[in-house]
């Protein structure tokens, strides 16, 4: 089947372009046809993996940034004045949403690895009207929980929960961003190619995804 | 605009590309080298400030009631004193410690030293760069505003200053990961480079830490949060203290890592001889950011413990014990019979290595548990701290920039002035901040009755503060011959005429003197062939072999060198 073969293709390409290969190609255009004459070319662009690494870095920084805030939550829940907070029951219906956000954008990589573009794009489109949802979704949980009373100022408890979505939130606007950006960015100028762009913003977001998890279950377990 | 020569006889140069304006050639060139250089001119700004600042502090503790008529305008309060400290604090450990050392000489120097056309991500480095001026600004305003609001002010910019060091941060870790030059193999690494990269690497744990605990802070003075306040307010909370000295304790790592990379680089370049177990100096310096990190992970999920307890003070002192004891032994080992290069460089990097010795010594007092409590406002801990971090690291910055400068200026800085300079900075600092140590003694030993000390202990105290006080105002008279000095040889300094003026290994020196401002374009990368330190302790000219010169075929080189 052709299909395949050029799938494996792709593959390939996207490996070696991790591994530090590859660059701006007529390999990595669009089409995916004309693939099999320029793999093995030293690169004259800058390697890619230097986004691999800055991105990976990067999701090290938040990550360090959320354990803080997760310690000073620990530290700060034996104190006497914790009144804990009764988790909206959206949040669940959303984290299902978000997860479901990282499904599709590995089912619209998965097409675009098979060069079907239009299928890549209309998935990406999908798990970027996800996140939005999701962003939505938590702004309505602040909602219901302004409606019972309960402020940012009310306790420490509460404190800590619009603290911890509402930073998770400004982060996931960067994925957000970054999910539009290679939607509508022409990859025919740019630096990077756009199966490179899609699998950086995926690490991304998945990361996103699973920080969510991390924090509903210290807000759930922790409360 | 220099390349690199691949066969590695001479470096030539090629005409800088004429840049469009001013602005767009310095403040706004995304050039490391530009960049690098901006920061050393912040923190040499800062640097001054400060010592501005510590001197009217040491004038009102010796004399408090003399006022100066040119700070009429600042009421004589508390309040006042308080916020010059913090100033000072701000300026001397943000702009001068954490910036000088890693952000501008890691910037000039890393792409170079590996091999590297340019960072990783030149626009983030820029970027950082304007951040970090920014917070210098608000960090500065906040010192001019009422307490409440300033204490805001100050709190976005030390966010904002956290940003700025987290961008540099990556943008220094991936271009050590990825864009090292061909041959350039981790063990080939310059100490130097291991260091601003296990430093970076710290950098980004510890920002983050402190980016948090900003965060939290302030939405606790905006949005009225409950995070370090109890909320019927009396009961105490301690997260503050907690994520600050978390961040506090590594911070001390993050001005001393590259400090350290620095004098090794230094010791083994003027002492001509290889780094003394080159392996674990790099293994120690890991084991610095190690240590520090792994400490800090311990205190934060452990609850319920006092921060400013003499335990923590045990843990911060016995961590640094293993590693920095591995560091001195291979300086002296590196120093063991060589001839010695004795150069302002070189006293300054000698320096570094006393001041570091006694700062650990005083160090091992404050790690005894069984002392009394240790407040951080003693005076003992002020001069142990003043020593191994602020002077110990500030005589590293000027060794680098000693050693540095004909690489980024074409000229030399004065020996004749800046010996001078250095002994008179090096017995300047002990006579300030020995006699601290003695001050924090005295006031343990002599506890205070009824409120007043005794007359014979007071006596004794203000005779000590005031000569700690005209110990000050000598040695920063000193550093006006290091001014004189610095602007005078970047316009009358003695041109440096060959490319390699230190006879030194790393690739910085065999690229030709750089046009500063002018935007590097690709030029050919380096091919690295053998490790950073290849000096053979003979004494003759060519007592050394740089990076990038190939080895001969064996058959030449045993004709060559018939004692091998």
């Amino acid at each position: 089947m052709p299909g395949t073969a050029i799938d494996q293709d792709i593959e390939l390409i996207i490996e070696d372009v991790g591994g530090g290969g590859g660059g701006k190609p007529p390999v990595l255009g669009g089409g995916g046809g004309d693939d099999s004459s320029g793999k093995r070319r030293r690169p004259l662009q800058p390697s890619p993996r230097r986004y691999y690494t800055g991105v990976t870095l990067a999701i090290l920084s938040i990550l360090m940034f959320f354990m803080a805030l997760a310690s000073a939550f620990i530290v700060r829940r034996g104190s006497n004045d914790w009144i804990p907070v009764h988790i909206p029951a959206i949040l669940w219906v959303n984290t299902l949403i978000l997860l479901a956000s990282s499904l599709t954008l590995e089912l619209s990589r998965r097409r675009l690895a098979s060069s079907d573009l239009r299928g890549f794009r209309a998935l990406w489109f999908l798990t970027t009207g996800l996140g939005i949802l999701f962003v939505a979704g938590q702004v309505f949980a602040w909602r219901q929980l302004l409606l019972q009373g309960i402020f940012v100022a009310s306790n420490p408890a509460s404190s800590f929960f619009y603290i911890f979505t509402g930073l998770h939130g400004v982060h996931l606007l960067g994925g957000l961003g970054a999910l539009l950006y290679v939607l509508l960015r022409n990859f025919d100028r740019a630096k990077v190619s756009r199966p490179v762009a899609a699998e950086i913003v995926g690490h991304y977001w998945h990361f996103m995804d699973a920080l969510w998890v991390f924090l509903l279950a210290l807000l759930y377990l922790g409360k | 605009m220099s390349i690199y020569d691949s066969d590695g006889t001479s470096p030539y140069e090629l005409a800088p590309d004429p840049s469009p304006n001013f602005l767009s050639r310095s403040l706004l060139s995304s050039d490391h080298k530009t960049i690098g250089l901006q920061y050393l001119w912040l923190a040499l700004l800062c640097v001054f400030l400060g010592m501005g600042m510590s001197l009217l502090m040491r004038l009102h503790l010796a004399w408090p009631n003399s006022g100066l008529g040119f700070l009429g305008v600042f009421s004589n309060t508390p309040d006042r004193y308080a916020a010059l400290t913090l100033l000072h604090g701000s300026l001397m450990v943000f702009f001068v410690l954490t910036a000088a050392p890693q952000a501008g000489f890691g910037n000039y120097f890393l792409p170079l030293q590996i091999g590297a056309a340019e960072t990783a991500f030149p626009n983030l480095n820029l970027a950082a760069f304007w951040m970090t001026a920014v917070s210098l600004a608000g960090m500065t305003g906040a010192f001019f505003l009422a307490p409440a609001g300033g204490i805001k002010l100050w709190l976005v910019s030390v966010a904002m200053f956290c940003l700025a060091a987290l961008l540099v941060a990556v943008n220094f870790s991936v271009t050590v990961i990825d864009l090292r030059a061909n041959g350039m193999t981790l063990p080939r690494l310059p100490v130097t480079v291991w260091a601003w990269f296990i430093n970076a690497i710290l950098s980004i744990l510890i920002f983050s830490i402190l980016l948090a605990a900003c965060a939290l802070l302030l939405s606790d003075g905006l949005l009225a949060t409950h995070f370090f306040r109890a909320s019927p307010p009396g009961l105490p909370t301690v997260t503050w203290q907690r994520l600050f000295w978390f961040f506090a304790q590594a911070e001390v790592y993050v001005a001393l890592l590259p400090c350290f990379g620095i004098v090794t680089h230094l010791l083994a370049t003027f002492a001509r001889r290889p780094v003394w177990k080159e392996r674990a100096v790099v293994l120690a310096l890991c084991g610095v950011g190690v240590f520090g990190f792994c400490i800090w992970g311990q205190h934060m999920f452990a609850t319920g413990m006092a921060p400013e307890s003499p335990m923590f003070f045990g843990l911060l002192a016995s961590s640094l014990g293993l590693p920095s004891s591995i560091l001195l032994l291979s300086w002296l080992g590196t120093l063991w019979n060589s001839r010695i290069r004795l150069n302002t460089a070189m006293l300054f990097v000698l320096g570094f290595i006393s001041l570091f010795l006694s700062g650990s010594f005083s160090g091992l007092f404050l790690s005894r548990r069984d002392l009394p409590v240790v407040s951080a406002g003693d005076e003992f801990v002020t001069g142990h701290f003043h020593l191994v971090m602020g002077v110990a690291a500030t005589f590293a910055v000027l060794a680098a920039l000693f050693y540095w400068f004909p690489k980024m200026f074409g000229r030399r800085l004065n020996e004749g002035l800046g010996k001078a300079h250095f002994w008179l900075t090096f017995v300047g600092v002990y006579c300030v901040f020995m006699p601290m140590h003695w001050l924090g003694l005295i006031a343990r030993a002599v506890p205070p009755v009824n409120g007043a000390a005794s007359s014979y202990a007071s006596g004794q105290v203000s005779e000590l503060r005031s000569f700690v006080t005209i110990a000050i105002l000598l040695t920063v008279a000193a550093q006006a011959l290091f001014l004189v000095n610095f602007i005078g040889s970047l316009w009358r300094g003695e041109r440096v005429t060959e490319g390699n003026p230190w006879r030194a290994t790393t690739l910085e020196w065999m690229i030709a003197s750089a046009q500063n401002g002018s935007p590097s374009t690709q030029h050919s990368q380096p091919l690295v062939h053998r490790g950073a330190y290849e000096f053979d302790a003979s004494g003759s000219n060519d007592d050394f072999i740089p990076q990038f010169i190939a080895p001969k075929p064996l058959a030449s080189q045993r004709l060559a060198k018939p004692e091998r």
